[in-house]
């Protein structure tokens, strides 16, 4: 009854904090192809592809770029921190609106997928594939908090 | 379902948000309880029940919609 698997409330405003730089360094990131050269380092992989198949390898070192995955990573869970953190006033009812919300943004996202898999090919596909990642929760952030704040206006009949 | 929340409320003389701090739910919950537009648990609806101090069939009554 208690369990509800969300992080305490404190931890919403944090999320925002992360979130809303991350993702407009990661928008302009994608739009200009920006790698700062320090972040050029060697990384450990557990898969590694060749360029012919008798090249691939399991485990190893590779030279990577990792400002992407600074930033997928920060994305992922300030997104996580926004969207599963406790409302102030969290009661059964935005319970049931966080429930519709997930269904609602679940649906909308395989949606765009299910719309990429047949109209958007190749290189492209794998874009959309990339950005299916992070919004699912994104989906899900809008939608969610669009309904908490008209509940939360709704008016009331008293007297 | 129908209940009759506005009634015991004003029985009791309480206001929506009295009845939601009583409660421990949002008045806007209470408020869409009075509507019908939200069918509570069966936890809110024994703490409404003691709150009024009925029973809670008393205040929740099933409609031939809720069958089908």
């Amino acid at each position: 009854m208690k369990i509800n698997y969300l992080f305490p409330n404190k931890y919403k405003k944090i999320g925002w904090f992360i979130f809303i730089p991350t993702l407009i360094l990661g928008l302009y990131t994608v739009i200009t192809d920006f790698e700062p050269e320090f972040l050029d380092v060697d990384v450990f992989a557990v898969l590694i592809e060749g360029i012919i198949q008798d090249d691939n390898r399991l485990f190893g070192f590779v030279n990577n770029n990792i400002l992407n995955e600074i930033l997928g990573v920060l994305m992922i869970l300030s997104s996580l921190l926004v969207a599963f953190s406790r409302e102030v006033d969290e009661d059964e009812y935005i319970s049931k609106i966080r429930l519709e919300s997930l269904v609602w943004a679940t649906y909308l996202n395989y949606g765009v997928l299910l719309f990429a898999f047949w109209f958007v090919y190749d290189l492209t596909f794998l874009w959309v594939m990339i950005f299916n990642m992070f919004t699912i929760l994104l989906f899900f952030i809008i939608r969610f908090n669009w309904q908490v704040i008209k509940f939360r206006k709704s008016v009331d009949h008293e007297k | 379902m129908k209940n009759s929340i506005k009634v015991e409320r004003a029985k009791k003389n309480i206001t929506q948000a009295d009845l939601s701090v009583l409660a421990k739910v949002s008045r806007q919950t209470i408020n869409a309880m009075e509507l019908g537009k939200y069918v509570p648990s069966t936890v809110l609806a024994l703490r409404l029940a003691e709150i009024f101090e009925v029973e809670v069939s008393e205040i929740f009554k099933l409609e031939e919609s809720d069958w089908t």
